[in-house]
């Protein structure tokens, strides 16, 4: 087996040096009568064989490589450069495990560092954990560490949270006796009035998430004076976070905890993961916050190097008393994200920001002056939502046409049977809307 | 070395970027008022060519499995196969959407439902969720089942035991479900001590969540009594599957009692830890399971694939489905070594960990001395009259060109203190081995005659020991 050097002569010796005879003495503590008396039934395929097999099955995939998605809901088709890849690709990132030893793992550190910065500088916020699983779990942790830091159980989530992120707050909360209310939207944002009614004594957390699901940008702002003013904490949930290099920051606009998604920083769309969350807080809350973080310090020499710090909430050290049970995260994407950031940089994250708006209010513009579509009217980043007549017929002509139809909000809301959520990124050229809409004008 | 802030110059960018054709729309009536920003963004101002190179000289500073042995305990570092990276990133996986029609990504259902089969197959399990992301998100997967399997049968249950060995996500997992914790001693034979179960586990207690082999690297001879126990007072067994490399082939967790397990892909099933994820965690459930898997899972009829949504399900633990290019790994993995390989890899996996356990015995004292499964639990307790740390040990291997063992961990009184546990994967040579325990002896060596060598160590890395309590009370969370 190529993945095993030892050969028949090397174990042998080696069990003589173990003192046993035969490796069955190996198993001795294991009951005779649980051990497999046959050889697992799996074939062994050659990487030859192996490779034209995955490539097969994977035919059976559409060519999603020339299918550009009309579709974001949680999940964006950005550009990522060659660049983020051939990082990637370096085994001293790849193959390296969590960086329990500093000396030897600088790149992984700096590197957590670097990324924890440019997010810092995009949220405002002290405190950013660069890894939590996605943006689903992420929220769901911040919903947790809200209820600690306030030792209340209830929470208000906008209706306009992305569905999944919502049940993935129910899962984790079940056990916690949490109260879940929803707060309404009016016109494609959550209606603050809804929210503000909502607000009691026991209210740990307002959960907002901006751009929404509809990809509305909300009043943050406002949310988060309503909040204040009742005592409670606010979290902003940042789904699309590309648009952070466009809108105002959550710190300036004095939230508490943010709990974003990176996708939209470097990494493909993969099916819907691996993708990488993050959490973000005022320095206040960081003991309550969970997950890995990078510190700056120095070595006897007065050499800078970087720790993973504030290890006192995690879970090899704190087990059943620790902010939360993460252990393994996302981490090589967090090397994705610094790579992707640190490309764009600053004038660059602003452009492709400015280019996704521009694109989707051109397409939005452009469908309604077919006169074919409605929707409400509210300020939005890179998805809006349009009522749309011929649902199926339409989903088909632009699948036929090389786009990936846009979300059908049906799945999720009950009323919104006719309408769709359309994405628009930098993928989609001027001449692809021009032809989109002339497709579904016909 | 710099950081990437430190290169920055007003001006440089490393982007490309379609022009901007969207003229006739003017951003300022795009954007409400209330969500201006009001301070530009201060993100570094790099080029291309310099950040490669940045990158370049930060991975150097990173030790990975291609450059060596790295015998993390309960890590399983083994190597992580080339063609497999670049299975995983075919096009049409790669830029599928999660939200397309099932009837266009039949191909990543088709690996995701056979995974699940082959999975089936070699830990007897009946179903697989492929949705969790890592270990402990597919521990708190499996507790939150068994949270909803109670309370779909009326019972309150909740307690969870735990043994003093088991890894630090368990009861951290267990908390998170809503349990509370009750802690189980470990024996002198290393096993659980199964009064202790018998008198703990009672109408309150939801089971029990075992590693087997467990963290000191013993398999527990008593498993089936301690199925018994647990099932008979209507209990659970949970299994912290983590970590399977002693047991493809030789022993499968279905048939020897446990309820729900996870495994981890990005451990025995050889997809690379990425410095710490991503991985996945998948979790097998027995058929009175089921029901309460995470939704979706991927089911098959008449050669089609599709999701489908468990009656009681847990509902989800994140958005969308899973780690889909881990799981083209694992499948690849698996497929590649086939039934016979997979018993291959657990046997060499198991004689490394035994040849290193006799050849270092001497010099570290085991926390058992007892033949070992996949990995070998050391202690460094003897150094410590010479004034080292069993820190100090590991460092010194660095020097020596080495990834140190896993330490401190696991951690329960009176056996395992100041451990040492070393995992070496089937994917080590004799050869490295020896020069493993060479290193290992000559470190013994200089603790009794040159203890300050180990002190100060690491020597020859880019930085020395920093400063972790400086990192807490100054704290520099970024730049
Ligand atoms: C025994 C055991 N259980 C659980 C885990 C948690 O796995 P993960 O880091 O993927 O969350 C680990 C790995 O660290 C482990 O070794």
């Amino acid at each position: 087996m190529r993945y095993i050097p030892n050969t028949k002569t090397d174990e042998e010796e080696m069990l003589k040096e173990i003192g046993v005879s035969s490796f069955n003495d190996l198993l001795k503590d294991i009951p005779e009568e649980v051990i497999l008396k046959k050889t697992l039934d799996i074939p062994t395929l050659s990487e030859e064989e192996l490779t034209e097999k995955i490539f097969k099955i994977s035919k059976k995939n559409l060519d999603f490589r020339f299918l550009k998605p009309l579709i974001g809901a949680g999940a964006y088709r950005h550009f990522v450069p060659e660049a983020v890849k051939a990082v990637i690709s370096r085994e001293e990132f790849y193959t390296s495990y969590t960086p329990y030893q500093p000396e030897i793992s600088q790149g992984n550190l700096q590197s957590m560092f670097e990324y924890q910065t440019h997010l810092s500088r995009l949220t405002g916020m002290d405190v950013i954990i660069p890894s939590i699983y996605d943006g689903a779990s992420a929220t769901a942790e911040a919903t947790l560490m809200a209820m600690r830091l306030t030792h209340k159980n209830k929470v208000i989530t906008s209706s306009l949270l992305h569905p999944h992120y919502l049940e993935t707050v129910r899962t984790y909360t079940a056990p916690h006796q949490t109260e879940i209310h929803i707060a309404e939207y009016k016109n494609g944002l959550s209606d603050l009035k809804s929210i503000e009614s909502m607000i009691d004594e026991n209210t740990a957390a307002v959960i907002v998430q901006s751009p929404n699901f509809f990809g509305g940008i909300e009043d943050i702002e406002s949310i988060a004076r309503i909040a204040h003013e009742k005592g409670t904490l606010i979290i902003q949930v940042i789904a699309e976070s590309l648009s952070l290099g466009l809108l105002k920051s959550p710190a300036e606009m004095d939230v508490d905890i943010i709990a974003g998604e990176a996708q939209s920083f470097g990494m493909d769309l993969n099916l819907g993961g691996p993708y990488n969350g993050y959490l973000g807080s005022k320095m206040k809350y960081i003991r309550q916050i969970p997950g890995r973080i990078a510190g700056e310090t120095t070595d006897k020499e007065g050499r800078r190097g970087y720790v993973m710090t504030f290890r006192a909430r995690e879970q090899d050290i704190r087990r059943e008393k620790a902010t939360s049970n993460i252990c393994s995260n996302h981490a090589l994407n967090i090397v994705a994200g610094n790579v992707y950031l640190s490309l764009l940089g600053k004038n660059g994250i602003k452009k492709i920001a400015e280019l996704n708006t521009k694109a989707t209010h051109y397409l939005r513009t452009k469908l309604i002056e077919t006169g074919k579509f409605s929707g409400f009217k509210y300020p939005f980043f890179n998805e809006f939502v349009l009522e749309v007549k011929d649902k199926e017929r339409i989903k088909d002509k632009l699948i036929n046409n090389g786009f990936i139809p846009p979300f059908d909000l049906g799945t999720y809301y009950p009323g919104l049977e006719g309408y769709m959520l359309f994405a628009v990124t930098e993928i989609l050229t001027k001449k692809d809307l021009d032809f989109i809409v002339n497709l579904l004008e016909r | 070395m710099k950081l990437i802030y430190e290169k920055s110059k007003k001006g440089r960018h490393g982007f490309s970027l379609p022009e901007d054709q969207f003229k006739e729309i003017n951003l300022k009536d795009c954007v409400p008022r209330y969500a201006k920003e009001k301070k530009e963004k201060e993100l570094p101002e790099v080029s291309e060519v310099e950040v490669i190179r940045h990158f370049t000289k930060l991975s150097k500073l990173n030790y990975g499995v291609d450059d060596g042995l790295y015998p993390l305990g309960s890590c399983t570092m083994k190597y992580n196969p080339k063609v497999n990276e670049k299975l995983a990133s075919i096009d049409n996986f790669l830029y599928a959407h999660p939200f397309t029609d099932e009837k266009y990504i039949q191909g990543s259902l088709q690996i995701m439902y056979e995974l699940g089969e082959l999975l089936s197959k070699i830990t007897g399990m009946d179903k697989f969720s492929l949705m969790p992301a890592a270990g402990a998100h597919g521990e708190l997967t499996g507790v939150l089942m068994i949270r909803k399997y109670f309370e779909d049968r009326g019972e309150k249950r909740h307690k969870m035991l735990i043994p003093d060995s088991a890894h630090g996500t368990n009861p951290a997992s267990s908390a998170m479900a809503g349990f509370k914790v009750v802690e189980v001693k470990s024996n002198e034979r290393g096993g659980v001590d199964i009064n202790e179960i018998e008198r703990l586990m009672d109408e309150d207690t939801a089971g029990l969540m075992l590693t087997n082999p467990n963290t000191v690297g013993l398999f527990d001879e008593n498993i089936l009594k301690i199925a018994k126990i647990v099932h008979s007072k209507g209990g659970l067994l949970y299994y912290d599957g983590a970590n399977l490399n002693a047991l493809l082939g030789i022993v499968r967790p279905g048939d020897i009692g446990f309820d729900v397990l996870h495994l981890n892909l990005h451990k025995t099933f050889s997809t690379p830890h990425g410095g710490g994820g991503p991985g996945a965690g998948v979790v097998g459930a027995k058929s009175h399971l089921v029901e309460f898997l995470p939704s979706p899972i991927v089911c098959t009829d008449d050669g089609k694939y599709f999701f489908e949504y468990p009656k009681k399900t847990i509902g989800r633990v994140r958005a969308f489905y899973a780690n889909f290019p881990v799981l083209v790994k694992a499948y690849a993995w698996i497929l590649s070594v086939g039934g016979k390989g997979l018993r291959q890899v657990s046997e060499a996996s198991i004689i490394n960990a035994n040849y290193i356990l006799a050849k270092l015995k001497k010099y570290y004292k085991p926390a058992y001395d007892r033949t070992c499964m996949h990995e070998c639990v050391l202690t460094g307790r003897e150094y410590k009259e010479y004034g080292v740390k069993t820190l100090d040990i590991a460092k010194r291997l660095m020097d020596y060109g080495f990834h140190p063992p896993t330490i401190y961990f696991p951690h329960f009184e009176p056996y395992a203190e100041e451990t040492i546990m070393v995992e070496p994967t089937e994917s080590e040579s004799k050869e490295t081995l020896d020069e493993f325990i060479n290193a290992m002896i000559k470190i013994a060596e200089e603790a009794k005659t040159k203890p300050d060598l180990l002190k100060e160590a690491p020597h020859n890395t880019p930085v020395g020991r920093l400063d972790e309590v400086k990192a807490v009370r100054e704290p520099k969370l970024h730049a």
